[in-house]
């Protein structure tokens, strides 16, 4: 028996039929193209005298002086860092409040809870706004109920600290999420360590736990300070009708409403909102790297020890619901009863005035259209956004290809760039390319395409955790065997990594659909998009369908990730970075 | 059944040296081990040999074939190497059933389906694991898959055969049984193969050779016996099995041997001949524990010659013998016994040929 095996020498293994490394270069210049391509437009109509689409032309920095002169422009920058900073320190107290609380005590539901705080992070935000202010906006359901039922004013949420809250509502769950993964790595022995040590459970919190979590929460805050200078939604339906004006509304407004179009200027202040925004996310590198340092050498994966509440444990239970009740189930609620009645308000029985007209509108025209365009968009940009982040996560992290080390950070770039940014950058990119750019800014897959780019990030931070768990010996075993880097990718590590590329998916889904900023830049009458056909109408006055609308996205999304959820459980603790 | 030929291999990590001109020729049908501590560049060699890590200067040639070659710049891709290997977690790939994990191999050599399905047949029965042809890994002991990944290994013939500390995850009463198994399975199919461990009970029961490796370098190769009685050097000494070490300075020089002063106290040693040791040169000296004797302190019957008095200073009894802490003078002295003996007063005797002189 043993003979055969000095016997004879089987036929060489087959090569595949693409060389790797030609395969590796493919995906890294789509990867760099698609995610730093559309800047340089940007950056080239903001350096030109008149817009790229006319003849001509010549080197100017004239759109930059001409903003730094603007007065209202320096007023809508303060706004918006105040705006920011408000958010921030709300957002990031908050969700590491709740992480702690579910991950390291006995608060009653808190595996139910730490599923649910992540809602308001998924749900359409713009829609969810819309639900705002439906129900806490000025004439707002419950702001009415309370001034004249109860005579008790809630605070206003069309100034810059009530948008700040309700900014802060969406972004808590990124604090929470960056908080819980921290949480979760560190060996919760370090807490039993100073028990024993005979600390006291709060004196725990307060020196171990808390120091602990420093870096996760300087993560969290400088990427909830990112976001939250990027928001457009917010600004323009609750800041402008009270005259304040945002950096993204201001550029925004400054597009669409001039009486002469001037993209320069429109450029030239997106690119000073790009560099601020780059500079943030090299500083949350920096912050990142500082992280290692604080890793806790993980012993076992051993029980965690939960610090006990005593009779906190239900009156706290009870606050996060409440806060949940509020800010999460009553907008929905509200954007509900909106698109069902004639007009939403508490003076009269709701149910004297139903209607259907809102939802029979949304079976024709421009409607219709967008919720067409928005699931096709979703479906196909999904699909297309997992498959080309499954293959760049893997040349990234499990290939030779020699500028691998380059591309985690060209796809996570786009988390830190704001999303009228992308959009004006595709306008131009589009304008700039011909033939084929014609074909995508005449089509929906211009916008998907933006939004694909836009949401890279998010499929990298679900995948990347899940490949770093699959042991390296595994695909060098492939090798070893005679299989080349695509046949082992295929074969070895995309089966194991589909759990992961199936939650890439889900969410890519959810976010495909609600995604609106970069698509105002880029809509045309024929490929509006949900998100965009909402905030035009809204703006327009059409409040009714607008709300039926974003119930249609409430529905959609919650329903996916319902499904998707219960084919297969999402891990969202896995990234560091959510 | 080729030869394997690494000559000149270095390969740095940032400002670390982690090969540091590694050189090394492995017979037909050898078992040859690379042995050493961790990080010192046994795994790097293996896997400069298995194709993933690309040393900066140096050659590997399996028989007639290079398979590297720093300065022309040849790589042969891991997958063109056709050697077997077995990795310390098994990777055994979970999603796939015994019988796929072997048929991996095959299919990407484009076997025939009856060809795949006689070679997995005979090659599982080769590791004894025939019964368990349609279980995924999790449904296996760690044992179990250890014979998967090896069978995995083997089944499309490979050319030679790598391993890099197979045995570390398996509890120790399995590991020696897994040891004597493989061995006898390597010898039986003939196969060269490199051995990785950091065990030295591992290296010293299984190999036909043995490299003991440190910072990068190969301090001495050897076969078991040669690394263990005649280390080279204290570095190999100290790391393969339990040692003595004792430095003095050398007060004469005989025909035979050489007499040597021990550092710190009045003792002398004689010792055999270290090539052309000077008087007043410094030497140190090797004596493994088991070789030394110890005798009751009433007891003049034994030689004189390197006999000094002694006292107990710890005892431990470890089963199948029993191991003694002495201090002679400044000296200190590990010795193992079979029989116990009583204290604290104590002669030991240091038999000359026990001793060996290292660097």
């Amino acid at each position: 028996m043993a003979a055969s095996y000095a016997r004879e020498a089987l036929p060489r293994p087959r090569r595949d039929i693409l060389p790797a490394s030609l395969l590796q270069w493919i995906t890294w210049l789509l990867v760099v193209t698609l995610v730093l391509g559309p800047f340089l437009p940007l950056l080239y109509a903001s350096l030109r005298d008149r817009p790229l689409y006319e003849a001509g032309g010549a080197f100017t920095t004239e759109p930059y002086r001409e903003l730094l002169r603007d007065h209202a422009f320096w007023h809508a920058w303060w706004n918006t860092i105040q705006f920011a900073v408000y958010t921030t320190a709300m957002a990031v107290v908050l969700g590491a409040a709740v992480a702690i609380l579910c991950a390291r005590t006995d608060l009653a539901g808190r595996r139910t809870f730490s599923k649910l705080v992540l809602l308001p992070l998924l749900l359409p935000s713009l829609g969810m706004v819309l639900g705002w202010i439906a129900v806490w906006g000025e004439g707002g359901y419950l702001t009415s109920f309370f001034a004249q039922r109860l005579h008790f004013t809630t605070p206003a949420i069309d100034t810059i600290r009530g948008m700040s809250v309700v900014e802060a509502t969406r972004l808590m769950p990124v604090a929470f999420l960056t908080c819980q993964a921290a949480l979760v790595r560190a060996d919760s022995a370090l807490e039993d360590a100073a028990r024993s040590a005979g600390a006291s459970p709060l004196r725990v919190l307060r020196s171990i736990t808390i120091p602990m979590l420093r870096p996760a929460l300087l993560n969290a805050a400088t990427l909830i300070f990112t976001l939250s200078i990027a928001v457009l939604g917010i600004p323009l339906l609750l800041g402008v009708p009270n005259n304040i004006q945002f950096v993204s509304s201001y550029l925004y407004t400054l597009w669409t409403n001039a009486s002469s179009p001037d993209p320069g200027t429109v450029s030239a202040g997106a690119m000073m909102l790009l560099v601020v925004a780059t500079l943030l996310l090299l500083l949350r590198n920096r912050l990142l790297g500082a992280e290692a340092r604080f890793v806790s050498v993980g012993g076992k994966a051993s029980h965690t020890a939960m610090l006990s509440l005593g009779r906190w444990r239900w009156p706290l239970s009870g606050a996060i619901t409440f806060y949940l009740l509020f800010t999460t189930l009553l907008p929905v609620l509200g954007l509900a009863l909106m698109s069902f009645v004639v007009f939403l308000t508490p003076l009269i029985a709701p149910w004297d005035l139903l209607t259907w007209d809102h939802w029979k509108m949304l079976d024709d025209g421009i409607f219709r259209n967008s919720i067409r365009n928005s699931v096709i968009i979703a479906v196909v940009g999904a699909v297309l956004a997992t498959a080309f982040v499954t293959l760049a996560t893997l040349v990234a992290h499990r290939s030779t290809y020699p500028l691998r080390r380059t591309l985690p950070f060209v796809m996570l770039y786009p988390r830190a760039t704001p999303g009228i940014i992308i959009g004006i950058g595709f306008f131009w990119a589009y304008l700039l390319t011909g033939a084929l750019g014609d074909w995508f800014r005449n089509s929906i897959w211009g916008i998907m395409l933006a939004f694909c780019i836009r949401n890279l990030p998010l499929a990298y931070i679900v995948m990347y955790p899940t490949l770093a768990r699959i042991g390296e010996e595994l695909d060098r075993a492939g090798r070893a065997a005679g299989a080349g880097w695509w046949t082992t990718s295929r074969r070895i590590v995309l089966p194991l990594l589909r759990p992961a590329m199936f939650a890439a998916f889900i969410l890519l889904f959810v976010e495909l659909l609600n995604d609106y900023d970069p698509a105002v830049f880029l809509v045309k009458p024929g490929t509006e998009v949900m998100g965009a056909t909402m905030l035009s109408q809204f703006i327009q006055g059409a409040i009714g369908p607008v709300a039926a609308l974003a119930m249609v996205q409430v529905a959609i999304t919650v329903v996916v990730l319902a499904v998707g959820s219960r084919v297969f459980k999402i891990n969202t603790t896995g990234g560091n970075d959510a | 059944m080729p030869e394997i030929a690494v000559a000149g291999l270095v390969k740095t990590f940032g400002d670390q040296r982690a090969l540091d001109h590694v050189d090394f020729k492995v017979n037909d049908g050898e078992l040859f081990t690379l042995l050493g501590p961790s990080g010192c560049g046994k795994s790097t060699t293996l896997m400069s040999i298995a194709g993933f890590q690309h040393p900066e200067e140096g050659r590997i040639a399996v028989g007639e074939e290079t398979i590297f070659d720093a300065q022309k710049r040849i790589a042969v891709p891991a997958e063109r190497r056709n050697l077997g290997i077995v990795f310390q977690s098994y990777a055994v790939w979970p999603h796939m059933t015994v019988h796929e994990n072997l048929a991996f191999p095959l299919k990407v050599r484009r076997l025939k389906r009856g060809e795949i399905r006689s070679r997995i047949a005979e090659t599982l029965e080769l590791v004894e694991m025939t019964p368990y042809e349609k279980r995924y890994p999790h449904q296996l002991s760690g044992g179990q898959q250890q014979r998967v990944a090896l069978a995995r290994a083997l089944v499309y013939s490979p050319s030679i055969l790598l391993l890099d500390e197979p045995f570390s995850n398996l509890d120790a009463k399995l590991r020696v049984r897994a040891r004597s198994w493989v061995k006898e399975l390597q010898t039986k199919l003939g196969l060269t193969t490199i051995f990785v461990t950091h065990d030295q009970d591992e290296a010293l029961s299984m190999s036909d050779r043995i490299a003991v490796m440190s910072a990068g370098e190969i301090q001495q190769i050897g076969n078991p016996e040669d690394v263990y009685r005649r280390p080279s050097n204290r570095f190999v000494a100290e790391f393969v099995g339990r040692v003595n070490l004792i430095e003095g300075v050398v007060a004469g020089v005989e025909r035979d041997g050489v007499l040597l002063q021990v550092d710190g106290s009045n003792h002398r040693l004689t010792v055999p001949a270290a090539g052309g040791a000077q008087v007043s040169d410094r030497l140190t000296v090797v004596v493994r524990p088991e070789a030394v004797t110890l005798v009751s302190a009433g007891d003049s019957s034994v030689n004189t010659t390197n006999t000094w008095d002694a006292s107990i200073h710890a005892a431990a009894f470890l089963g199948d013998h029993y191991e003694y802490e002495l201090e002679a003078g400044s000296v200190q002295l590990v010795v193992q016994t079979s029989r116990a003996v009583e204290g604290p007063r104590i002669k030991v005797h240091i038999p000359r040929d026990a001793c060996s002189v290292v660097e």
